[in-house]
């Protein structure tokens, strides 16, 4: 091959390659039949016409999909946990259960994908599930940078420590250079750090990525001190094989709730008022059991709130749910305290600041109009 | 992704047109007789070239799909791609690392490959002996020691890394004596204390200096090179005399003797320090992390049965002549294995073993699963707590890849010089 075909040949891939890039840019512009090919280069425009699930369309894809993605844990009892005969349950499962009942009228259309703590916000950003309940904590940094849109809490907690029952250690001053451990990724990490530091108490932490992993490390006394979630603490302790003690020390506020990703306000809104029409159900006293007693109900805030027609009228909330979706909800799943007696129930857990507004606890929601 | 291919078979045929329109030109200019060129859709030129063009249109189109992918979600959800995030307080600490929670992630990010490094550097020396003896254990003439090495070898060849982490981790490092009280009074401390085992550290001997030290240290500097010249004359000594050189012990004994008295002339310029643990805190000796010990063994145990499988193929390799000459020459079982079959067979060796390098490094992030605050460990934390998952596993991918080609390049220079030379 002489000289000349060499030059000839490079010049043709040049070309082709400058082909290739502009065939790539001119995309937008020229082919509209391809919306979900953008260039990195014109990042205004793709928003428009980008009409898919990422922008305002979860809830049509969640309907044509016929089940909810939610992201959940699997390792946490009372809360998350997968079942002796393989079935995800728990407190935040039955909340992933309650959208799937109003969205789709059927509680059982939850695809549940298992989630660390640290995959948790990777994989709500991608869109990969459409729901993210697995207790996460509500806090500024995560709303913002996280791009998570935080929802009505169904939890509210707090951080505290668990001993072993023969520990000297009485309280977080207590605390100087011991091991403890605590889960990767989670604010709980983050509170200790600041808390400790800010009382000037050395510590080591031993992190893990899974409760799988954590347990056996306590147990065994790798580390003295297990921090978490007061409620996982309690729900641990009842069921670890060594004795055990929670401190009374509570570091911090965990509100706990539902977390979609930013950016499209018709399912946040969905998903926020599924989740608090339980707390509604509760305090109009409609359970699971009883809501065919409320079908010829005189009130007008309950036969608006069941969806039932008020002088033959059905009020249309305009939410994007199905107007019976309170309705479904309460009789697939329950209303709140059926929720939490349920599955925390049983681990001994107190209502406490969880109780209705009405019963002096923080559960409060707008009304249903 | 139609209309995209559709773009990409015109950017083809154009470019097929330039190339031949150009080749007619340039024939014609240089007068050059064509007859004897098939058409274009059999010559190899043409065909070659518009090969290369679909594979090169094939990738970009592909990349550009994937990449428009993630910039359409990342713009959706409102994720900015910069790295401006490096310099905020990371809010996490590490054990055993005085880095405070305010200090910048970029720090926080440093210690981790730090810890990652650590692993490599202890580990991967371990391996290599802990698997060449596996080797030649399996090529044994003892039947008992060679059935052992191979059921070692099948049993840790054919499970997963992370499950043989998990596994040591559990089923024998947490079992140590419990570390974690005031004054780790139940750890196992054999060799009156010296050694400290517990199921949250372990801790061996150190050496701390004391008034001189830094002479001493350059004086046993000077002792080195002086027993290197020792090894020197007794090598001359035998190639010219025949007398045995015992090149070995004559060097050895220069050093300790030499070591011996500078220590003593200069009034003992350092001691042995022991561990000791009060209200807490592990202080003086050698100390490590139990996560540490657990990942590291495991990886050496794993990665040992992979390397000795090696070690036997090559020396397996080694031409049986040599082996018969060597016998010939009446040399004992490990002069046989120490003068003419392992360095033959470690120029075979070699390039697999680089391959277990890389792996051992990149099993290395495994150690998440125990707890050992090594990169992917902190940067898990990082993105469970408000910091950019693309960004930080871009740094994770970079970091890892910059193990891995420094240890390729190390591996590739050593084995250029180990090629045999024309070969």
């Amino acid at each position: 091959m002489n000289k000349n075909s060499k030059l000839l040949r490079l010049l043709a891939v040049l070309f082709a390659i400058v082909l290739i890039g502009a065939a790539c840019g001119d995309d937008d512009d020229g082919d509209d039949a391809e919306p979900t090919e953008t260039t990195p280069t014109e990042t205004a425009a793709p928003v428009e016409d980008d009409m898919d699930e990422d922008e305002g369309g979860r809830l049509a894809a969640v309907i044509e999909r016929g089940a909810v993605n939610c992201g959940v844990n699997d390792t946490l009892p009372g809360f998350g946990i997968v079942s002796a005969d393989g079935a995800n349950e728990g407190f935040d499962i039955d909340f992933c259960r309650v959208v799937a009942a109003a969205v789709l009228g059927d509680a059982a259309a939850v695809n549940y994908t298992p989630l660390d703590a640290s995959q948790r916000f990777p994989t709500l950003q991608s869109g990969e599930i459409d729901l993210l309940i697995r207790n996460t904590t509500w806090t500024a940094s995560r709303d913002g940078n996280e791009q998570a849109n935080f929802l009505a809490t169904t939890f509210f907690d707090g951080q505290g420590f668990m001993v072993r029952d023969d520990s000297p250690i009485q309280s977080v001053a207590d605390m100087s250079n011991t091991n403890i451990c605590v889960l990767q990724g989670t604010t709980t990490l983050l509170n200790l750090n600041s808390v400790l530091a800010d009382m000037g108490v050395p510590f080591s932490p031993v992190e893990f990525q899974s409760n799988n992993e954590l347990q056996p490390a306590f147990v065994a006394g790798q580390c003295e001190v297990w921090t978490s979630d007061a409620s996982q603490l309690a729900a641990f302790s009842a069921t670890l094989d060594v004795g055990t003690r929670v401190l009374s020390d509570i570091i911090s506020k965990e509100p706990l709730g539902p977390v979609v990703a930013d950016g499209d306000t018709e399912w946040a809104q969905v998903v926020n008022w599924a989740t608090m029409a339980t707390i509604q159900a509760e305090e109009f006293g409609i359970t699971s059991s009883n809501i065919d007693d409320f079908a010829d109900s005189e009130n007008s805030n309950i036969r608006r709130f069941l969806g039932l027609p008020i002088e033959g009228e059905i009020a249309e909330v305009g939410l994007g749910l199905p107007t019976d979706f309170a309705t479904q909800i309460v009789s697939q799943v329950g209303n709140y305290g059926e929720i939490y007696e349920r599955n925390l129930g049983p681990l001994g857990l107190e209502r406490g600041v969880n109780a209705l507004w009405t019963d002096g606890g923080l559960m409060y929601v707008p009304p249903f109009r | 992704m139609l209309g995209r291919l559709l773009l990409l078979v015109i950017a083809l045929v154009l470019a097929a047109a330039v190339f031949l329109v150009g080749r007619y030109a340039i024939d014609k200019a240089t007068r050059r007789d064509t007859s004897d060129r098939p058409p274009p859709w059999r010559d190899l030129n043409v065909l070659s070239l518009a090969a290369q063009v679909v594979a090169l249109g094939l990738i970009v189109t592909v990349g550009a799909w994937l990449w428009s992918n993630f910039r359409d979600r990342t713009d959706a959800i409102g994720l900015e791609l910069t790295f401006d995030f490096l310099d905020q307080p990371s809010g996490i600490s590490i054990a055993d690392n005085p880095l405070s929670s305010d200090a910048g992630i970029r720090d926080a990010l440093q210690q981790g490959v730090k810890n990652t490094f650590l692993i490599i550097l202890l580990g991967i020396p371990l391996s290599v002996l802990f698997g060449t003896l596996i080797g030649i254990a399996r090529l044994s003439t003892n039947w008992l020691l060679r059935k052992l090495a191979t059921a070692y070898v099948e049993f840790f060849r054919n499970i997963p890394p992370l499950l043989v982490i998990v596994f040591l981790w559990g089923a024998v490092f947490l079992n140590f004596p419990i570390g974690a009280s005031p004054t780790a009074e139940a750890a196992w401390r054999p060799l009156g204390g010296w050694f400290i085992f517990s199921n949250s550290r372990f801790a061996f001997p150190s050496i701390i200096g004391l008034d001189n030290f830094g002479l001493y240290q350059l004086l046993i500097a000077a002792s080195v090179v002086a027993s290197v010249g020792v090894w020197v004359w007794r090598t001359r000594v035998f190639n010219n005399t025949g007398v045995p050189h015992r090149r070995a012990l004559w060097s050895l004994a220069t050093l300790v003797v030499l070591g011996a008295a500078f220590f003593f002339a200069l009034g003992g310029p350092f001691e042995f320090s022991k561990t000791t643990v009060e209200d807490r805190v592990w202080s003086g000796g050698f100390r490590m992390q139990m996560p540490y010990a657990a990942v590291m063994s495991a990886l050496v145990i794993y990665t040992a049965s992979h390397i000795s499988e090696i070690v036997r193929g090559s020396i397996l390799a080694v031409h049986r002549g040599q082996v018969e000459a060597s016998h010939a020459l009446a040399l004992n079982g490990l002069q046989r294995y120490r003068f003419v079959v392992l360095p033959q067979a470690f120029r075979i060796a070699f390039p697999p073993l680089i391959n277990q390098f890389l792996n051992y490094t990149k099993n290395s992030s495994l150690a998440v699963a125990i707890g050992f605050a090594e990169l992917t460990s902190i940067t898990n934390n990082l993105f469970g707590n408000s910091q950019p998952a693309p960004q930080l596993t871009l740094i994770l991918m970079a970091v890892y890849l910059f193990f891995s080609l420094v240890l390729s390049a190390m591996g590739n220079l050593v084995n250029r010089r180990l090629q045999l030379k024309g070969a």
